[in-house]
């Protein structure tokens, strides 16, 4: 695909992810009906739930990338992986940000040590050390290279960070049992969850293309102004 | 891979180092710009110019201690493949630094890195080499505790430790005294025996000339010229300024 | 492979051979770990807790922070007359080299680690007799887990501008599962709970490091290539 075709098809896919998101709201505020328990604290949910899973796939998206670009050493192949990763800072801080609003609301303290909260706290950070790499290596290309080991290795770290943050748990069981979805979601609140989860992954697919086709533009600037000072 | 392009069509044999449009970028820097360069067995080329030329990074691909960002490096005829390790048995690099562990003995250092290159004998090739280069006396001091002049020797002789059949060296003559420098004057008129390839960078461009089978010049990565040492006249130094004037 | 091995113990017996001449690393370590216990002392209110309620967890934190001193060390002495240049130069595979780092550095630490319950020992009357087997084998797993990804970590830190101020934004937040079994296995031990109940956290701590030691023979090659 060419570079213009990609930043087409990523306006088009913002575009339509912020309109869709635009419905999601107005669904979770006028539409969904208000959970008993928790009351109107928990429609966070529908912004909370759908940005930890966005997250993830950014996040391993980065790190599969990554994997390819050791093994092929194409620059498109750093360039999309830098873009997830950027993509999955911005779901991830948007969970960690929303999670401790709902916590505080719903259960009287911001920060429970939830398994997926955890893991998404140290997945933000394992991805900040991402960017710290990149940015403080003199050498442009060795950024990348060492970047993209510490994104291989985060992103395989997971199912045991996953494993021992439940174990943790488990051990030590939470004053309040949270379950964020529960195991019977009325219809129209499962509805207005999936809805949100399709906005969240197409703006992130299009946030996505975006980035990459505006790394394309920075490297191919990089090369002409090379050549004008030769 | 693509197959080396030999040069010189007469020459049956593949040229023992090869390099074909050698790039080595760092960021926007471009360090060595398209260098081609084919050495045979016994050819001394020895690379002069001013500092920030790109002699160092040259001199890194060459050894396999960078990879280049365009070109290939063949070794008779082979590419370099950085996944194995077997052809770095074959070359031998003294770097500005000694590659030394201060805190290591002279024969410690020497028989470290004859270990790491699997040779049969090292005791005995560890002898043999501190004689050679008359460290013997200093065998057991430790490297922090030598001279300059004594550890740029031990580096050569790490360096030339494993018998290499290609020497890489940079700057062998910096900070070096009048009577080091005479050792090592001697040691590099030995590596001219015919069985080896040596590629050499210097600032000193009368040791450098006289050294030398093929001479090149350069400057901002390129090799602004190129030839048998045969085909100097008269004075190396005015030559040598004219053509980086040249370029400037 | 017997010439492998070769070199993996020519690397390790030169790192331990240079460190038992400088002590550099053992001694700074070693001294962090007696005066951090001493200031755990001033900063702990005995009185309402007893040593064996939090003693597991400061053992841990205690190895992970003098780990983080001595591993971010690995390099510097490599590179003092680009001796590391040395090695990357000659046919040594760069996964045996890394190897050769990480066991020396777990040598390091492991002594260090066992110093660490040595001084909560002494200072604080931790009953560490009963299962000490046990307990020296839960923080050797988790020491070969720490040092594994601190080798390959330091590697990256060592080549960028911040140096080692970087290496716990990089290691930490990897480090978790090791902290959370280690001290779930360290307590159950203290605690004279039966072995048991820690075999899953011990299965769980080895895997993770020869997760961690497949991985950085794995991906040293592309941290140190230029």
């Amino acid at each position: 695909m060419s570079s213009k075709k990609i930043l087409l098809a990523g306006t088009v896919l913002a575009m339509i992810g912020l309109v869709w998101l635009g419905a999601v709201y107005w669904m979770s505020f006028f539409w969904v009906s208000t959970e008993v328990t928790q009351g109107i604290a928990q429609r966070i949910m529908y912004v909370h739930v759908p940005a930890a899973w966005t997250s993830f796939l950014a996040f391993g998206l980065a790190a599969l990338f990554s994997a390819v670009y050791l093994w092929l050493r194409d620059e498109r192949l750093d360039r999309a992986a830098v873009s997830a990763a950027e993509g999955g800072m911005v779901f991830a801080t948007i969970m960690l940000i929303t999670g401790p609003l709902w916590g505080k609301i719903a259960w009287g303290t911001y920060w429970t040590w939830e398994p997926r909260l955890t893991l998404t706290l140290l997945l933000w950070f394992i991805f900040l050390g991402y960017f710290l790499v990149r940015s403080s290596t003199e050498n442009p290309e060795r950024g990348k290279r060492h970047a993209a080991v510490v994104a291989i290795i985060g992103a395989l770290d997971i199912p045991f960070i996953h494993l021992s943050v439940i174990w943790f748990r488990s051990l030590h069981p939470e004053p309040v049992v949270i379950k964020a979805e529960g195991p019977t979601l009325p219809g129209d609140m499962l509805t207005t969850l999936l809805m949100s989860f399709g906005a969240f992954t197409v703006l992130f697919l299009g946030l996505f293309l975006l980035r990459y086709s505006f790394e394309n533009l920075r490297s191919e600037l990089d090369t002409r102004s090379r050549h004008a000072s030769v | 891979m693509s197959v080396p392009v030999y040069r010189e069509a007469d020459e049956k044999a593949p040229p023992v180092l090869q390099a074909q449009g050698l790039v080595r970028e760092y960021g926007s820097v471009i360090a060595v710009d398209e260098i081609d360069l084919s050495l045979a067995r016994g050819e001394f080329l020895t690379i002069f110019g001013p500092n920030g030329a790109g002699k160092t990074s040259l001199l890194a691909l060459l050894a396999g201690a960078l990879r280049p960002s365009r070109g290939q490096v063949w070794l008779r005829g082979e590419p370099l493949d950085f996944g194995e390790v077997e052809w770095r048995r074959r070359i031998g690099v003294l770097s500005h630094q000694g590659f030394l562990y201060g805190h290591l003995s002279a024969e410690e250092n020497l028989r470290f890195y004859g270990q790491l290159f699997g040779l049969s004998d090292v005791d005995n090739v560890v002898r043999d080499k501190l004689q050679h280069l008359g460290l013997q006396e200093r065998a057991t001091s430790l490297v922090r505790d030598l001279s300059h002049g004594m550890r740029q020797r031990l580096a050569l002789a790490r360096t030339l430790l494993h018998d290499p059949d290609i020497v890489l060296l940079d700057e062998p003559y910096t900070g070096l005294d009048p009577s080091a420098a005479l050792v090592l004057q001697g040691v590099l008129s030995d590596l001219r025996d015919g069985r080896r390839t040596v590629v050499m960078v210097t600032h000193n461009l009368s040791e450098g000339v006289a050294l030398a089978t093929s001479v090149a010049i350069m400057n901002r990565g390129r090799f602004v010229w190129q030839g048998k040492r045969a085909e100097l006249e008269g004075d190396f130094g005015q030559f040598y300024h004219t053509v980086i004037e040249g370029h400037g | 492979m017997r010439n492998y091995l070769k070199q993996i113990g020519t690397i390790l017996w030169k790192d331990l051979l240079v460190e038992f001449r400088t002590r550099e690393r053992l001694i700074t370590m070693g001294a962090f770990v007696v005066l951090v216990a001493i200031l755990f002392n001033y900063a702990t209110d005995w009185v309402r807790v007893s040593p064996e309620d939090i003693a597991s967890g400061l053992v841990w934190m205690t190895i992970m922070f003098a780990g983080l001193l001595g591993v971010g060390r690995t390099f510097h002495l490599e590179a003092e007359d680009g001796a590391f240049q040395g090695i990357l130069l000659s046919p040594v595979p760069k996964d045996a080299i890394f190897l050769a780092k990480a066991l020396a550095n777990f040598v390091f630490l492991y002594i260090v680690a066992l110093l660490v319950v040595a001084v909560f020992m002494f200072f604080f009357g931790l009953e560490v007799s009963r299962n000490f087997g046990m307990l020296a084998i839960v923080i050797g797993l988790g020491v070969l887990a720490f040092v594994a990804l601190g080798t390959l970590f330091t590697a990256v830190s060592t080549g960028t501008r911040m140096g080692d101020t970087l290496l716990p934004v990089l290691i930490f937040p990897l480090l978790a599962p090791v902290v959370i079994y280690g001290t779930g296995a360290t307590s159950q031990f203290l605690a004279g709970r039966p072995l048991t109940e820690a075999e899953g956290s011990i299965k769980m701590l080895a895997a993770i490091a020869l997760m961690a030691f497949f991985l950085g023979s794995l991906l040293f090659r592309f941290v140190v290539e230029d």
